[in-house]
């Protein structure tokens, strides 16, 4: 049985904004579901839809095949874990971790068992009788989990955790969460602006832009076809290259002197994109594309070079290579660029859909 | 924070203005009061002897005095809890509103900006006897209303108008508190299964706390001290003793019945009070409060 099913969820505000017109989502039992989006797209407000914190204006909410639409965030039987963590300042972290199984009426003794089990699980058994500001970043986070943890919920909701730990931290966190999602088997949604968390924690991804859902599958489905322009430039990093061209009697017009052999599309005016890994460097005179370098970051393991390709007349499109190693071109250097068939990504310009060769 | 001037004389001059301010209008009257404590002066003021702690052994030996503690105790704590309870009540409900929340906001704090004579006046209309509409509204439901001649009555209605102006501020400084409480701690408290009731127990109050004891200092020291104008223009201390406070009887005693030594005796006895209650308040309850 699904465990958590969205169907035609929608949420309008009272001043008569739709921020999500309608998703349909079925989570599977120990499913780990990441919302993906830029900010504003509706992904915490989805969320929060979950936890009942926002109302539904319509659609179902479906948690182990019960409605909950108008159940109270207590009655649903969730965890959130939020941004700023949430914690209760004027408790220990016991009580913090204790507050929710005590609201249920559980008794004494298997609240301490219950608490002591997930604390000794996270780490945080020194930690029980200290007051939330005497915590690290880091603690903090632990113990908002194990506050979820403890009650043993049937859904647990991440809204961006992470982002307010700093860079090595949330590396750190990012793999505890998974391992411990792994080990509970409790089905996660889980909320994200960062598209590295959003492919490395999720066995699905639901990428979010204004409201609708784009594009919902695995990471690396997503990552190898991209549903449309704003996946494609939304998942890896740095983002897809994309250039709007023109297809004519299987000649690919990528600028005024830059013509590829291609396949047909059931249209002419398309978006070509390739991703900054997928291309080679070559001799000038091999190239398929030249690319005139503005900007070179060079990261040890691998370089990004940062340029444009010309294209019609004056127009110029940015294009970024990501080559592993290191590389040192001259700033203003044309190099040769080899953009092979089998890694294109082609979307319709008009509604920038992906399309595939006829 | 420490901040070192290179200057020696610079911060001196800089404290200066203040300093003036306080010795002038602090310290030599309130200089002159301890003084005059230890004389007994004639009603005309044209002679004055010295008589020790005569003043003070007096006032511990009177039952009047014990009396106007024990009014002022009442009066004190009822007008410190009955705002706060009531302040804290509105402005749970007005961070409730979200239309028009800026109306009940401004509303609910004007009654602060009414001088506290006008306000006495006020409810001294509202509950006269004969005509007040209060009074009158008590009459038609069975209660029989006249604080000339109750005096519980009387206190009452001090107390009530002395709290009525002091909701505002209170209210104000809970309003801005719990605007201060983050949402998602609400939120978190009601998917652990909390209600509205319990989450304001548990949650909202105890981090409303810093504020909450803030104000109860800020309260008593107003019933203890500032509440002159208020008694003086419903009650004027009366009937009988029932709602001479301590600052009341200062006045009575030293401008009306003239006794300028007992009354700087009482101001004495006044000063050393409100020290204790500010050590007290701040050493070892603040400790507590904070989270």
């Amino acid at each position: 049985m699904s465990d958590l099913v969205l169907r035609n969820i929608g949420k309008t505000y009272a001043n008569g904004y739709q921020a999500i017109p309608s998703i349909d989502l079925t989570i599977e039992e120990g499913e780990f579901i990441v919302l993906v989006g830029p900010s504003g797209c509706g992904k915490s407000t989805l969320l929060r839809m979950v936890a009942g914190l926002e109302s539904i204006s319509q659609g179902d909410l479906l948690i182990k095949g019960i409605q909950v639409n108008n159940k109270e965030p207590a009655e649903r039987d969730i965890a959130m874990v939020f941004q700023n963590y949430a914690l209760y300042p004027h408790m220990s972290v016991y009580d913090n971790m204790a507050y929710g199984l005590k609201n249920r009426g559980e008794p004494k003794s298997e609240i301490e068992t219950k608490v002591n089990a997930v604390a000794q699980m996270l780490g945080l058994e020194e930690l029980l009788t200290r007051k939330p500001r005497q915590l690290s970043g880091g603690q903090r986070q632990r113990v908002a989990m194990g506050r979820a943890m403890v009650r043993d919920p049937k859904v647990f909701l991440f809204d961006e955790p992470l982002s307010n730990l700093d860079a090595k931290l949330r590396v750190q966190m990012r793999v505890e969460i998974r391992e411990l999602q792994r080990k509970l088997g409790t089905t996660t949604l889980y909320v994200t602006h960062d598209q590295v968390e959003a492919m490395t924690l999720a066995d699905r991804l639901v990428v979010l832009n204004k409201g609708h859902a784009e594009q919902v599958g695995t990471p690396m489905a997503l990552y190898d076809r991209p549903a449309s322009t704003f996946v494609a430039q939304f998942i890896g990093s740095p983002s897809m290259n994309l250039i709007p061209c023109t297809v004519e009697d299987g000649v690919l017009q990528l600028g005024a002197d830059c013509q590829l052999a291609s396949p047909q599309f059931s249209t002419d005016k398309i978006m070509w994109g390739i991703r900054p890994e997928h291309v080679d460097i070559v001799p000038l005179q091999d190239a398929d594309l030249n690319l005139q370098v503005k900007a070179v970051e060079a990261l040890g393991a691998e370089t990004l070079i940062h340029g444009s390709v010309k294209a019609d007349r004056d127009k110029q499109y940015p294009f970024v290579v990501r080559l592993s190693g290191n590389h040192a071109p001259d700033i203003g250097q044309l190099i040769g660029l080899k953009v092979p068939q089998h890694a294109w990504h082609v979307f319709d310009a008009e509604t920038t859909k992906r399309i595939e060769a006829l | 924070m420490s901040v070192y001037f290179p200057q020696k004389f610079l911060p001196y001059l800089l404290l200066l203005p203040q300093l003036a301010v306080t010795a002038i209008f602090f310290l030599w009257p309130a200089g002159q009061a301890v003084e005059q404590a230890f004389y007994q002066e004639d009603a005309f003021g044209l002679s004055r002897d010295f008589v020790g702690l005569d003043n003070f052994t007096e006032l511990f030996t009177s039952p009047e005095y014990f009396a106007s503690l024990k009014t002022t105790m009442v009066f004190s704590f009822s007008v410190a809890f009955l705002g706060l309870a009531v302040a804290l009540w509105l402005a749970v409900m007005a961070d409730r509103v979200i239309r028009g929340a800026m109306v009940y906001q401004t509303l609910l704090i004007w009654p602060y900006a009414v001088a506290p004579a006008l306000a006495g006046v006020l409810w001294w209309i509202l509950f006269d006897p004969s005509m007040g509409p209060v009074a009158l509204l008590l009459e038609s439901i069975g209660i029989d209303w006249n604080h000339f001649i109750n005096g519980d009555q009387a206190m009452i209605l001090v107390v009530i108008s002395a709290t009525w102006k002091q909701i505002s501020y209170n209210f104000l400084f809970f309003l801005a508190g719990l605007q201060a409480i983050p949402r998602s701690l609400i939120e978190a408290a009601a998917i652990d299964g909390a209600g509205p009731t319990k989450r304001f127990w548990d949650i909202v109050f105890p981090l409303l706390s810093p504020t909450t004891f803030f104000l109860l200092v800020v309260n008593l020291v107003y019933a203890f001290f500032e509440t002159f104008g208020v008694i003086d223009a419903t009650t004027q201390g009366g009937p009988g003793q029932s709602t001479t406070t301590m600052v009341y009887k200062v006045f009575n005693d030293g401008f009306v019945g003239l006794d300028l030594g007992s009354s700087a005796a009482q101001s004495v006895v006044l000063m050393v009070i409100v020290g204790l209650m500010t050590v007290v308040q701040f050493r070892y309850i603040e400790r507590k409060v904070q989270y």
